[in-house]
């Protein structure tokens, strides 16, 4: 049979079983169209959810354990020797030291901000890290300056987020970009703690100059260059070899499993909890994003149920047509042919509107959620993510689903035997 | 080589209540209709004359006996073969018309190049064959829009599409007024000049005439007509 004719044909039915099968496109429509929304939702939300717990696949960080008692003996430090030692572990293309502020400081500042007038005193958690780790985030030179210059620090750009999201808004304050804030000076009293109310012997007041934002900077407090923290707790006393951490990237994600293994033959930790808290939201994302997908193959099935239904009516309808079809040459592959035919145009109609539901209820949630939220810290412009694969996933399970509905009807026709076909009616 | 021919031919109806006997409809068929022969069965109605160009057409397989049509023995020939000798060789035209309703006049004529190899030269003989049952002007027409003789004749034209050695007929004229069913009985003695084989199951008299010979289906056996025997 040619295709132009088979086309003509299957158009010419279908056009007259247009109701019926407006009702079982419509069904596809549904089906598909919760499912390609459902997928997009998942896949938004699991990007959302990145953006807010950034974990890499390819890092881990490594910790000395929690000793026990019985483990003093044999102790691992993370000093230099150990970070040349993990550099060494197959699969890992670097290693990046981090040492905590050991000391407590405190910032305050009194006088104008950006027009306005603040007071303001925090407590300062500082980091110190290694400049390799946040490679040109930093506009003005990550380096010990030594004494008596302003220390660099470095600033995780989330925290500027939650600053203009949540913490400005409630306070009056401007909203400000990195650009605004690069370059800023304020002091900062090393050795004083307000929380704690004390303040050591030895403490000292220093400036800090806000370097640069970056992604790769721990979350928690001012990342420091790592020198510039040892120097200080160096200056009280405090252990000035071992570090707090190493951050450890692979060369390849596939191999972040192995380095754990080694880095535990070594006597060391991993602190997991950020990616682990990741891991289970991401988790639980896609569990739901499943149960909905299985909740739309249900509607998808039901819905080629209906095309059963529709196309066997049509069948019986049609049993005549289908006898004067075997009587000018039809065999019975060509009835078949030209039922599943239809059932395909069916499915394709069907998957195409679901798809365009599923982008049109997409776009109506983002407006409502852009004009109807408040904001908040990392609200997304859009909580969906559509890709072309859902769009392709979308008509062929469509087509699947209908060609699946119309396979006993088609099997039906041609095998209606054409003599008894012809004396009905 | 004759067109068709029937020996002992028998078909069986399952039996109409539940463990009673088969039905048998013929006694055993025998029929020879020689290439160009334009032969008109007549008989009571339910004797099986459509069952027997069903049979003829290979559209009916579940029968006993022998049929050769146009030098095949239908039996031995597959779904696919079958359909090819339908399509290629046969004409059938109906009692009742069995236009597809959502095709124009031209389409439905067409039917048969939609099939198997298609037909050579299909749209210009289509519109030719229009033209010779005098519908050239209501080729874009749907069926609904044709009166009874005229999607009679739309039927005939798309059965002569192939330009098929035979054609089957069941009562073409059965459902069509006076005046009309005569434009059809010429156009038949037109195809038997021509040198087409013609098997028409008739009630009427009319058509009968036209026919070379006439057989009566009575009592599970053909008879000649002793009336109307080489009248034409
Ligand atoms: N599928 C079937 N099962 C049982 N009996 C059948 C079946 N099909 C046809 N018959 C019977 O076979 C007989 C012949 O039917 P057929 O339609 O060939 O008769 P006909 O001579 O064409 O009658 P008419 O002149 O009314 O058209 C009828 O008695 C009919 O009831
Ligand atoms: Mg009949």
């Amino acid at each position: 049979m040619k295709p132009a004719r088979l086309w003509r044909l299957a158009n010419a039915n279908l056009s007259r079983e247009l109701g019926a099968l407006a009702v079982s496109a419509g069904g596809v429509a549904l089906g598909i169209g919760c499912l390609v929304f459902f997928l997009a939702l998942g896949r938004g939300v699991q990007r959302v959810v990145r953006d807010v717990f950034p974990v890499s696949a390819r890092e881990l960080e490594v910790v000395v354990p929690q000793v026990g008692v019985g483990s003093l003996f044999g102790e691992v430090r993370l000093d230099d020797a150990t970070v040349a030692r993990l550099r060494q572990v197959p699969g890992v293309a670097e290693a990046f030291p981090r040492l905590a502020l050991r000391v407590p400081a405190v910032t305050r500042y009194n006088g104008l901000f950006f027009g306005r007038e603040i007071r303001m005193g925090l407590e300062v958690v500082g980091v110190g890290i290694s400049p390799d780790l946040i490679g040109g985030d930093a506009r003005f030179p990550f380096v010990d300056a030594g004494e008596d210059k302003p220390i660099p620090v470095v600033v995780n750009r989330r925290l500027l987020e939650i600053y203009n999201k949540v913490f400005a808004p409630q306070r009056g304050l401007p909203t400000l970009t990195d650009s605004m804030l690069v370059g800023f000076q304020f002091p900062i009293e090393l050795g004083r703690s307000y929380v704690a109310g004390k303040t050591l012997p030895g403490s000292y007041e220093a400036s800090l100059r806000l370097a640069g934002f970056s992604d790769r900077a721990p979350l928690a407090g001012l990342s420091m260059p790592i020198e510039t923290v040892r120097r200080i707790n160096a200056r009280f006393g405090q252990d000035s070899v071992g570090y707090s951490s190493v951050l450890l990237r692979a060369q390849r994600s596939e191999q972040v499993g192995e380095i754990a293994s080694a880095v535990k033959r070594m006597g060391l930790d991993l602190d997991e909890s950020e990616r682990n808290r990741a891991l289970q939201i991401g988790a639980a994302v896609e569990l739901v994003t499943l149960a909905l997908s299985l909740l739309a193959a249900l509607i998808t099935a039901l819905a080629a149920v209906n095309i059963a239904q529709a196309f066997h009516a049509e069948v019986r309808e049609r049993t005549r047509e289908i006898g004067v079809m075997r009587a000018v040459g039809a065999t019975r592959g060509d009835v078949a042919t030209l039922i599943l035919a239809e059932a395909a145009v069916t499915g394709i109609c069907g998957g195409a509107l679901g798809v365009a539901l599923a982008r049109l209820g997409g776009l109506l949630i983002d407006r409502v959620a852009r004009n109807g939220l408040p904001q908040f810290p990392f609200k997304p412009d859009t909580f969906f993510d559509f890709r072309p694969s859902h769009v392709i996933l979308g008509v062929v399970i469509a087509v699947a689903a209908s060609l699946a509905g119309a396979f006993f009807p088609a099997r039906a026709a041609a095998a209606l035997d054409p003599a008894r076909a012809l004396s009905e009616g | 080589m004759s067109a068709i021919e029937l020996r002992a031919l028998r078909k069986r109806y399952p039996p109409r209540e539940p463990g009673g006997a088969p039905q048998d409809l013929w006694r055993g068929l025998e029929l020879t209709v020689g290439e160009g022969e334009f032969v008109a069965i007549e008989g009571q109605s339910g004797t099986g004359k459509s069952t027997l160009l069903h049979v003829v057409g290979g559209l009916d397989r579940a029968y006993e006996g022998e049929v050769l049509v146009l030098g095949e023995r239908l039996r031995g020939l597959s779904d696919a073969r079958l359909a090819a000798l339908r399509h290629a060789r046969i004409g059938f035209v109906f009692q009742s018309f069995n236009l597809l309703a959502e095709l124009t006049a031209l389409e439905n004529v067409l039917l048969p190049d939609y099939f198997g190899d298609g037909v050579p030269d299909a749209e210009r003989r289509a519109r030719e064959g229009l033209a010779r049952v005098g519908l050239a002007d209501k080729a874009s027409s749907r069926p609904m829009a044709l009166s009874g003789g005229e999607r009679q004749r739309v039927a005939i034209a798309r059965a002569l599409l192939s330009r098929p050695p035979l054609l089957l007929a069941d009562e073409p004229t059965g459902n069509l007024d006076a005046r009309t069913g005569e434009g059809i009985i010429d156009l038949f003695r037109e195809l038997h000049r021509d040198g087409m084989t013609l098997l028409v199951v008739t009630h009427e008299v009319r058509v009968s005439r036209a026919a070379s010979r006439v057989l009566v289906l009575r009592e599970g056996a053909l008879f000649p007509d002793p009336r109307l025997e080489g009248s034409a």
